[in-house]
Parts: C-alpha cells; sequence; structure tokens
C-alpha cells in the first residue's frame, strides 16, 4: 500500500472518529430537572439555598441550579382494582378518596387502575372531582389478575411522553401475576424516567391479621411485593408507605402532599451518556453553622439510565 | 345401492351450503327491496324531503302529498337500512376486536422472544386497531341510529302535521286553545304555576356548595363581557318569566353544549352552548327553557319522586359515560346528583319516570317566556334542528332514545308557537349578540390553547403512524357509510 492511500485511509478513519465522537457518543442527556426533598429526621426542610447542596454523578461534582418547581403538578393515581385486590378493596378505597381530598386545586390529576392490562378512566383533569365521580362508579372487578409490573412499566412510559413535574401515586399490593415484563424491566424504564413514586400498600392490614396462618411461599411473594413497591420509591426519590390502620391512610396523603410542597428542583447539565448504564447520583445537603457542618438526609433519586 | 342413497347427501351438503352462501349474498336485502317498490317519482322527492331541517319541513309538509303507503313503505325502508346500517359496523366492530384480541394473544405469547422494535410494531398495530375498533363501536351504537331516528322523526312530521296544523288552526278559530295548560299567556308573570319556588333556594345553594366541595365545579369564562351579556340575557328573560326567586347565573368556560338550572334558580350556561348557537333568538330559547326548569320545580320533584338507590344507580352510570369522554360530561353528573335539569340533550332520567313529562312542560314554558320576553320563539325549535342534525353524532348519545320522542318536542313547541298571540318586533338577533360572540371568540382561541397543552397519558405510542379514520363527519349524511344499492360513494372500512 503507497503512502499516500495509507494517509489518505488515516484521515478517512480520523473524520470517521470526529464525526462519531461529536455526534453518538457526545450525546448526553442533556439538562436535567432534579426533584427532591431534604429531612432531618421526621421533619421536612425548607428554605435551603444552591449553598446548601453539593451534587454528584458517578462520583463526580457537577454544576447546578436550584430553580422554582414547575407547576402544576401532574399526578396520575394507577390503582390495583382487581377480583384479587377486592380482598382489601377498602384499602385502595380509602387511599383513593383520602389522597384526592387532601389533593391541592390547581394541579393535574388522572385516574388509571390495572388488573389484566392498564385502564385509563381520567385524563389529566384539574376537577378532583372527576376521580373520585370515576373512581366511584368503577363496577366489579372483572379480572383477577394483577399484572403490576406491566401496568407500572405502561404507566411510566406514557407518562415519560409528557412534559412536566410527575408524579405517580401507586395504589397497590405490588402482588404481580402474569406480567409480560419482567421486575428488571420495570426496575430500568424507573431508572430512565423522571418521575417521583410515592407506593401505597394496600393490604398490610389484612396482612396483619393472617399472618401466622401464611405458609412460607405466600409470605415470601408478599415480602417480593413490599420490596417492589419500596425499589419504586427508592429510584425515584419518593417513598412508600405500608399503613397497618385505616386511619394512617389520611396521614399518608397529607404527609405525600407535604412532601411535594417542600420539593426542591434542581437544574443541572447531565454527561449520562446512552450506553444503557446506571449511572448513580449523590446530592449532600448541609448547614454551615458556626463553622461546623450538619449534614441532612435527602430524598432523591438513585440516579439515571438512559437507553 | 342403500350405502350410496347414504352417502350422497353427504357428498352434496357442501355444495348446498356453498350455494346457500351465494344466494344469501347476493340477493337483495331487505332494504333494497322495499326501495324498488317506491317508484322513483315518489322515493326521491320523499328522501330530499328528510335531509331537510325541521323547521322548513313544518312550512313544506302541508304542501306535501305523499300516500300513507308511500309513508309506510319509506319508514320500512328506513328501518331496514337502519339495521343493515348498524349490522355492518356492528360486525366491523366484532371483527376488529377480535383481531385485537388475537394481536394481543400473540404479543404475550411471543414477549419473550421479539426484540424492542418489533414490540413497538406490534404495539402500533395494536394502537390502531383499538382506535379504529371504537370509531365502528361509536358508528354502531350511536352515530347510525340517531341518523336514522332523525329521517324517522321527519318522516313523522311529514306524515302526521298537516292533520296537526289543521287541528290546530280549528283551535284557533274556535278560540278553546285558551284552555289548553298554561294557556293562560298574558298572565305570564302573575299566574301561579307551582306554589313554593322560594323553598327550593336552600336546595339549590346546597348543592352548588356541594358541588365546589367535591371539585366538581368547572371554571366560570374570565370575560366580563361575556359573562355581563349573558346574565343580562337570561335576566331579561328571567323578567318576563313566572320567576318567584332571583335568578343566580354562572358561565362556565367548558366546551359542552348545554345549560342547566338547578332549584332555586341557579343557572349555569356552558361556553359550547354560547359557541353553538347562531342568534340571539336561539340563546334566549335555551335560557327560557330552563328556567322553566325553575319555575315548574322540576329539580324539587325529581328529587321527591326519586328514591336515593336510583339516584345513586344512575350517577355510577352517569360516571361511566364521563369516562368515555363523550357529551356526557360533568354536567350530567351533577343532574342525578342534586336535580339539575339541562336542555335534556344527553341523558336520560327516565328511568326515574319523571322526564318526559318536565321536559314537553319546560319546552312550552321556555316558548312562551321566549316570546312573552320579546324573542322569536321559533329560535328553540332551530336550535334543536341544528343539535340533532349537526350535533347529534359529535354528542355520542342519542337523545331520541333517552328523551320524549323527538318528533313530539318539536310539534308541542311548534304548536305552542302558533297558539301564541301574535306580536310585532320579535327579536330574532341583536349587535349585543354578535359583540358577546366576537368577545367569546378570544374565550374560546384561549381555551383551545390551553387545552393544546393540557397533558395527556391517552397520546399515541411515539413513532407510529397515526391511526387509520372511519371517514364520517358530524352532519354528513348517513350514506356515506351504507351507501345505497347503485350509490358510488365509498362506505367507511
Amino acid at each position: 500500500m503507497s503512502r499516500a492511500r495509507r494517509c489518505k485511509i488515516q484521515w478517512a478513519l480520523t473524520a470517521l472518529l470526529l464525526w462519531f465522537s461529536t455526534t453518538a457518543w457526545a450525546q448526553t442527556l442533556g439538562q436535567r430537572s432534579l426533584y427532591f426533598t431534604v429531612e432531618q429526621g421526621d421533619k421536612l426542610i425548607g428554605g435551603l439555598t444552591e449553598k446548601n447542596f453539593r451534587l454528584y454523578e458517578d462520583g463526580q461534582p457537577v454544576p447546578f441550579k436550584l430553580a422554582e418547581p414547575e407547576s402544576p403538578i401532574l399526578v396520575t393515581l394507577l390503582v390495583e382494582y382487581s377480583q384479587v385486590s377486592g380482598l382489601y378493596l377498602n384499602d385502595v378505597e380509602i387511599a383513593v378518596r383520602q389522597f384526592m381530598e387532601a389533593a391541592p386545586d390547581g394541579n393535574w390529576y388522572s385516574l388509571a387502575t390495572f388488573s389484566q392490562e392498564l385502564q385509563i378512566h381520567v385524563d389529566f383533569t384539574k376537577m378532583k372531582g372527576e376521580i373520585l365521580a370515576a373512581f366511584g362508579g368503577l363496577g366489579q372487578p372483572f379480572w383477577g389478575e394483577v399484572n403490576t409490573y406491566d401496568a407500572v412499566y405502561d404507566t411510566l412510559e406514557k407518562l415519560d411522553l409528557v412534559p412536566g413535574r410527575k408524579v405517580l401515586i401507586l395504589i397497590g399490593s405490588g402482588l404481580n401475576t402474569l406480567s409480560a415484563h419482567t421486575l428488571t424491566d420495570v426496575q430500568k424504564k424507573m431508572e430512565a424516567t423522571n418521575v417521583t413514586v410515592f407506593a401505597i400498600g394496600a393490604g398490610t392490614l389484612l396482612r396483619g391479621q393472617y399472618d401466622a396462618y401464611l405458609g412460607a411461599s405466600a409470605r415470601m411473594e408478599l415480602v417480593q411485593a413490599e420490596a417492589f413497591l419500596n425499589m419504586l420509591a427508592k429510584k425515584s426519590g419518593g417513598q412508600a408507605f405500608f399503613p397497618r390502620f385505616e386511619t394512617a391512610y389520611q396521614d399518608i396523603a397529607k404527609g405525600v402532599i407535604a412532601t411535594l410542597q417542600f420539593q426542591y428542583r434542581i437544574l443541572y447539565e447531565s454527561h449520562v451518556r446512552p450506553d444503557n448504564k446506571f449511572h448513580r447520583l449523590k446530592l449532600e445537603a448541609f448547614q454551615i453553622i458556626d463553622d461546623k457542618r450538619r449534614d441532612f438526609s435527602v430524598r432523591v433519586r438513585e440516579g439515571w439510565r438512559w437507553y | 345401492m342403500p350405502r350410496a342413497r347414504l352417502y350422497a347427501p353427504r357428498v352434496l351438503w357442501r355444495p348446498a351450503l356453498a350455494l346457500m352462501a351465494i344466494v344469501g349474498l347476493t340477493s337483495p336485502t331487505n332494504a333494497q327491496r322495499d326501495r324498488t317498490s317506491l317508484p322513483p317519482e315518489v322515493y326521491k322527492p320523499l328522501k330530499e324531503a328528510l335531509q331537510k331541517p325541521y323547521y322548513e319541513l313544518f312550512d313544506e309538509a302541508p304542501g306535501l302529498e305523499f300516500s300513507a303507503s308511500q309513508i309506510a313503505a319509506m319508514r320500512k325502508f328506513l328501518e331496514d337500512a337502519q339495521k343493515g346500517c348498524v349490522g355492518k359496523y356492528q360486525r366491523r366492530t366484532q371483527e376488529l376486536e377480535k383481531q385485537l384480541r388475537s394481536e394481543q394473544a400473540s404479543l404475550k405469547a411471543n414477549t419473550a422472544r421479539i426484540d424492542d422494535s418489533q414490540r413497538k410494531q406490534r404495539h402500533c398495530t395494536i394502537q390502531n386497531l383499538r382506535a379504529l375498533e371504537a370509531q365502528a363501536r361509536v358508528l354502531a351504537e350511536h352515530a347510525i341510529p340517531v341518523a336514522y331516528e332523525n329521517r324517522k322523526a321527519k318522516l313523522e312530521l311529514i306524515e302526521k302535521w298537516p292533520e296537526e296544523l289543521k287541528r290546530i288552526k280549528a283551535e284557533i278559530a274556535a278560540g278553546t286553545h285558551h284552555q289548553r295548560r298554561w294557556g293562560d299567556v298574558e298572565d305570564i308573570g302573575f299566574r301561579e304555576l307551582v306554589p313554593g319556588q322560594e323553598r327550593d333556594i336552600k336546595d339549590g345553594q346546597e348543592a352548588v356548595r356541594e358541588m365546589k366541595m367535591a371539585g366538581l365545579m368547572p371554571p366560570e369564562i374570565e370575560n366580563e363581557a361575556v359573562k355581563k351579556y349573558v346574565v343580562s340575557l337570561a335576566q331579561r328573560v328571567g323578567k318576563y318569566s313566572d320567576l318567584r326567586v332571583p335568578l343566580n347565573v354562572t358561565v362556565l368556560n367548558t366546551k359542552e353544549i348545554n345549560a342547566f338550572a338547578l332549584p332555586g334558580g341557579f343557572l349555569f350556561v356552558q361556553r359550547g352552548l354560547l359557541e353553538a348557537v347562531e342568534n340571539e333568538s336561539q340563546l334566549a330559547g335555551v335560557l327560557a327553557h330552563e328556567i322553566a326548569h325553575v319555575t315548574g320545580r322540576h329539580g324539587h320533584k325529581l328529587m321527591k319522586k326519586a328514591t336515593v338507590a336510583s339516584v345513586i344507580y344512575q350517577a355510577a352510570q352517569v360516571a361511566a359515560l364521563i369516562l368515555t369522554g363523550g357529551a356526557a360530561t360533568i354536567g350530567t353528573y351533577y343532574a342525578l346528583q342534586y336535580g339539575f335539569y339541562g336542555l335534556g340533550l344527553v341523558l336520560s332520567l327516565d328511568m326515574l319516570g319523571v322526564s318526559r313529562e318536565f321536559e314537553l312542560e319546560a319546552d312550552q314554558l321556555g316558548v312562551q317566556y321566549a316570546w312573552n320576553a320579546g324573542f322569536d320563539p321559533n329560535g328553540f325549535i332551530k336550535f334543536f334542528d341544528k343539535m340533532a342534525t349537526q350535533e347529534g353524532y359529535v354528542n355520542g348519545l342519542s337523545w331520541f332514545r333517552t328523551h320524549p320522542p323527538f318528533y313530539q318536542r318539536m310539534v308541542q313547541s311548534k304548536r305552542e308557537i302558533l297558539f301564541l298571540p301574535a306580536k310585532g318586533g320579535l327579536v330574532e338577533n341583536s349587535p349585543e349578540f354578535d359583540q358577546m360572540k366576537a368577545e367569546l371568540k378570544k374565550v374560546t382561541a384561549k381555551a383551545e390553547e390551553e387545552e393544546k397543552d393540557r397533558p395527556s397519558l391517552l397520546a399515541p405510542v411515539q413513532g407510529c403512524p397515526a391511526p387509520e379514520k372511519i371517514e364520517y363527519k358530524s352532519g354528513d349524511p348517513i350514506e356515506v357509510l351504507c351507501p345505497e344499492p347503485g350509490d358510488a360513494k365509498s362506505s367507511g372500512r
């Protein structure tokens, strides 16, 4: 091969590499909006400023800006509604009712239920009453399946297409029967979708009453169900609740609303690339008082995945 | 041979079945046979007449000369054509449903074996099938029955109106029309329809409060000019009615074509109605109809007659309708919860057994109030006509099946108009109405802009082609869907 020809090939390869690096590899998630709450014990902490935070992506410090949270919030209630949940339907009903009664006006609310598949009953509306009216008119559940993984996956996929500040209130047991999607699918989807999940476990009261009679496999399933709800909450920077008393639902609803009111928003340029890998986030919140640093706990999503 | 004789039918059953199928497919349908039973010189003008607005038919029907047998043949034809057309789209719905289930089952069976792009393609197919199935179902259950019921009502008008008109004229000539119920129109405002209107105020206030608390109250229109106009028009009609309670008017910023009244004089007018009316007399007619529900204390009577269980049962049904996104939205929900009376366009309270009589009474009194306030009472009929012809499909629910027969409502209203004493200078439109319409355009534009920004979970799957559409628009002749024999127009897919 002549020297000129070798040179041409080298130039071509360099050009190709340059093109590749300026397109695919240089692609990053771009500007991200990160919602989180700061807590000390059971107390939500407000009033912190930019200098009270440090953000790290994959261990590297990232510059950021504290921004005004977007308003209105887009809240989707995803409710388990199957023949199986008939055993703890009372929990589900109370959870929906209490949440909608505590929910402030002005936000967008939508309602979806699932058993065999996801069903959207009310698309986003600002008339909160439509949610309760629709829920009240659901009738008897028809299917016995509880395809929670599919329902969560599909809802996240739908919410991903909607711009804005999104919150998913998942009311259900966390049990899963015949979903097409696996736990890993849902986990990855959660990591890739900017939605805060608040999971309200239904059936915990019933479980408490019958715990002694449960076999090992049934107990294992319930533990898995709980773990699933916890996973969603943890991955998204939300919270999971497992109320053991009817009266707890009201406190949970008020707690979720308060959490949303105390949420901070950070805007930053993410360097996450479309490599289908999980990129961890770390957010520190602190206050310097008398030259002493006091750290707070932060409820924030664990990281991002882009695929 | 006995064996051969036994065998022969087995050999023949397949060709026999095939022959029967061919005969079934090629023989004319009932509708086709009936159409041929009418000579073209009768069929064509009768068909043309059925496509005219109701109010034109009131004038023209006495001049039309169709025999009873021709009318009967046309009715039979319409019934068969409706059955055929509904059946066609029912079958289409079933086919699409079957395809959808099979596609979903196949997706489920192969979910672990397919890659992301294949999954996306299957999702697109399912999305398209869902859209087509929903459209076919709406056509079969609502649009087609509405279109044919319209034609049958008009046929009834052609058949019966000439005789009815003669009777009305005879009554007027004899002066007996004054003896009809609420015939004392010269004493509107001084007569007592139902005592105790003021006792309904508390119920109305309570209903409004509950609606607000439950988050069921739509937002109000913020444009002062629109609000002022509607309030002053309603007050004017109210002033010339039998109203004994203060009128409390709220203009809601919702696209529903409706207005409704709560007991005690709480009147709600929705933006969609203001957009739909073409002139002041139409709007005055609708407002008068609603005010008549208040003066007749219909809401109070409804709550008295209805058992709690029946109201709850219907409320659940309405909730289901609300979810479909049809016209029976939140307004209809109020109806059942709080005994309101709307235009009666979308949902029946017939199950409660009280609606029919009240609607007819409100039609009669409404026409009287509009006339007494100086508006052309024909506006009400013209608006109803427009709603039936153009909006029946959009509303997604047939008012024919859920309310007093449409013919009866139209004829009763027209009859009342003819009984009213002649009055000069009746207003059909005003510059104020046109100004309101101009202002309303701004409100609508803003609402549409907001609607565009409204988030939705129902957005189609990204990257899929737009779902197919069955080509049929509100107000289109039904032949677009079900062409008659010899009609070159294509049908919907």
